[in-house]
């Protein structure tokens, strides 16, 4: 039965199945109950002990070793919808979130599918349709000429010709990339050949699609985003920017806010502009419009991604808005319910991504058991996480562990009490980069609020790299806690730890045992 | 028994002193060199891998973690590492062995046996995560032996690339 707030929806629906995995399927997941709705997970093997197999009320096994077998696997997800009785699909960030093709054929099975048409993911996931269209619609896009280039084709002669023309530097992008995959700058021509050639790899093993493109790389600006939110009545919204400018190799890294370089009449333009990208492809759902701003003010259409964010819980922690409710009440047929005008922004709000990475080693992926993990907890913290202590940490999924969102007054109570949150997130046995999260955000250029999307790429490691420790202490430490036994797991006297439950002294398990 | 630290190539050694479940540093080496370090006792608490360490006359809470050979002493805000070696054993990676720092795919080789390479030089691309990381040289050197070929599976720790002086 569909819950009470859906009452008057036209396109009701009752239980959703999640088609995704780690934190976000989490956070879908326990959107869901809270919306009183029924939710179904889908795992791979691996995932079986996962924390979203965990929350979800029903859980359906994916078979196969590979990606495109479980999560990338359209009719296994379907088939596990229709053997669940879910009558709609949310497909979180990432894997099949923005194909249109499995869009569509959620919709033909007679699912509610939760996120843009397929049509709008079509149209806004091939950067170059994308370009043009907001080119149509009067939104500014990034100066300079595009040639795609097709793979396979003779592309080096067209590929130099175009770039000469372009010139240096320039950004080689997979046109149906994203996360900083298949994206690669070229400074000097002589690594026009290995940066495409890398990046062309790099989209093919990503996206199953060599295409890549080129355009002019701005330097020194800021990469600052729209929430647009859109009704099936033509209603749409934005909920202002997110400034999303600290990031390595094009991954983001901290996200809040509002920016430190949007001024209203800034946030004005670009909502307005944002507004009129999503407009044009009838958007419906909550998508994200993606710009460059310069620092002279001028900003640009970067693309826009047709699903729900990661860094979503900025926008929330500052509007108010429950991002994935509001998706359900979209899909639902339900009209947004909210003005431009009744849109808020209050106080300050920063994301940190937890990587399972090494900042010692190139921030390389780091692997193993979560054999300690202590979230922050306290007033303005929210931690989005799907691991929990005793997981695994492989190099077969993205290795965010986590976000910790914090929440205060004003930009500077919201560093330090997103530094001290991470001081007290307390992750043993795998390498984070927690560390290098409180290096970057106390450096005093992330402080003053002036960076640009270069600033980690391009400032010496040893400003980033925090405090030297004290070794003899820190041996000293370690070699006590070997000598106190430490790492036998429970204390002597305590109790065995069970090791069917990893309870102590299971009073059930006692019960049922017989002694000989 | 010795102890290191990561990336550095110093080793301590630790004398301790355990009274009533508190154990204190006696005296500690330095590559045999004795390290004057302020007062410095440990204590377990009641909760499994947590501990009171008084450093001078501070008094902190460290939580400790062992996987393997590497204890975790999450501390003052920040996770380290620290090391421990049966003594006698010699250090396990060879110096200028370059080792897969994950486990992935060989995607390029552009080193080449008897090349000479200078540091930094770009040796090899392994693809993990459908990242593609740069294998670059740690030294200057002559390549003595390169390990695998493209399209190869390379296990995590497993010798890349061995460059000689």
């Amino acid at each position: 039965m569909s819950p009470e707030w859906m009452s008057d929806a036209p396109e009701k629906f009752s239980k959703v199945l999640v088609a995704n995995r780690g934190e976000i399927a989490v956070r879908v997941l326990q959107a869901s109950k809270e919306a009183g709705l029924s939710c179904v997970a889908v795992f791979s093997e691996s995932d079986s002990s996962s924390l979203h197999v965990e929350l979800a009320d029903e859980a359906v096994l994916l078979e196969g070793d590979t990606l495109e077998m479980t999560y990338l696997n359209g009719n296994a997800i379907i088939e596990a919808a229709r053997s669940t009785g879910a009558d709609a699909i949310h497909p979180g960030y990432g894997f099949l979130s923005e194909r249109a093709g499995f869009a569509r054929e959620v919709e033909s099975a007679g699912i509610r599918w939760i996120g843009p048409s397929a049509h709008a993911i079509e149209t806004m996931g091939d950067k170059i349709s994308a370009r043009s269209l907001m080119i149509e619609s009067g939104v500014p896009v990034i100066p300079g000429d595009q040639i795609p280039v097709e793979e396979g084709a003779d592309h080096l002669g067209a590929l130099a010709s175009a770039a000469a023309k372009i010139g240096y530097p320039l950004l080689i992008k997979a046109s149906a990339g994203g996360g900083g995959k298949g994206m690669r700058s070229v400074s000097v021509p002589k690594n026009l050949r290995s940066e495409f050639e890398a990046a062309a790899r790099e989209a093919s093993a990503a996206f199953g699609d060599g295409t890549v493109y080129i355009e002019r790389l701005l330097t020194r600006a800021r990469h600052v985003e729209i929430q647009v939110l859109c009704d099936s009545h033509g209603g749409a919204v934005h909920l202002n920017e997110r400034d999303c400018s600290l990031q390595r190799r094009y991954q983001k890294v901290i996200e809040e806010a509002p920016s430190p370089a949007v001024t209203p009449r800034i946030r004005e333009a670009m909502g307005e502009a944002a507004v009129t990208a999503a407009r044009s492809v009838g958007y419906v759902g909550a998508g994200t419009v993606e710009f460059l701003l310069a620092s002279n003010g001028e900003f640009y259409f970067l693309e826009m991604n047709t699903r729900i964010q990661v860094e979503h819980p900025v926008t929330e922690m500052t509007t108010g808005i429950d991002l994935v409710q509001k998706q359900f009440e979209v899909a639902a047929g339900l009209p947004l319910g909210i003005t431009q005008q009744e849109v808020s922004q209050n106080g300050h709000s920063i994301e940190a991504r937890v990587y399972a990475e090494d900042p010692s080693r190139g921030f390389l992926p780091s692997i193993g058991d979560l054999a300690v993990w202590r979230p922050p907890s306290g007033p303005g913290i929210r931690v989005d996480s799907g691991v929990r202590e005793g997981d695994s940490v492989t190099i077969e999924f993205d290795p965010m562990l986590a976000k910790l969102i914090v929440h205060a007054p004003d930009r500077q109570s919201a560093i330090r009490r997103l530094d001290s949150a991470l001081s007290s997130f307390v992750v043993l046995g795998v390498r984070t980069n927690i560390g290098f999260l409180r290096n970057a955000l106390t450096h005093e250029t992330f402080q003053s609020g002036s960076i640009d999307t270069d600033f980690l790429d391009s400032t010496d490691p040893s400003e980033l790299r925090g405090p030297d420790p004290d070794r003899p202490t820190l041996v000293a430490v370690a070699a006590s806690a070997q000598r106190l036994g430490m790492d036998r797991k429970q204390i002597a006297g305590t109790g065995d730890v069970d090791d069917h439950t990893g309870h102590q002294g299971d009073p059930f398990r006692t019960l049922g045992r017989t002694f000989p | 028994m010795e102890w290191s630290v990561p990336d550095e190539p110093e080793r301590f050694k630790a004398s301790l002193q355990e009274t009533e479940g508190s154990v204190s540093i006696t005296s500690l080496t330095r590559d045999g060199i004795e390290v004057h370090i302020p007062e410095t006792s440990v204590e377990a608490e009641d909760k499994p891998g947590r501990a009171i360490v008084r450093v001078g006359g501070t008094t902190k809470l460290a939580h400790i973690a062992r996987t393997g050979d590497t204890w975790w002493v999450h501390i003052d805000g920040r996770a380290h590492e620290v090391v421990f070696h049966e003594q006698g054993r010699k250090a396990s990676a060879s110096e200028g062995s370059l080792r897969a720092p994950m486990p992935g795919t060989v995607l390029q080789v552009m080193a080449k046996e008897g090349q000479r390479v200078r540091e930094g030089q770009h040796l090899m691309t392994l693809e993990a995560m459908k990242m593609e990381h740069k294998i670059l040289a740690p030294k200057p050197g002559e390549i003595t032996k390169v390990h695998f070929s493209e399209g190869d599976r390379a296990d995590m720790g497993s010798s890349l690339v061995e460059i000689g002086d």
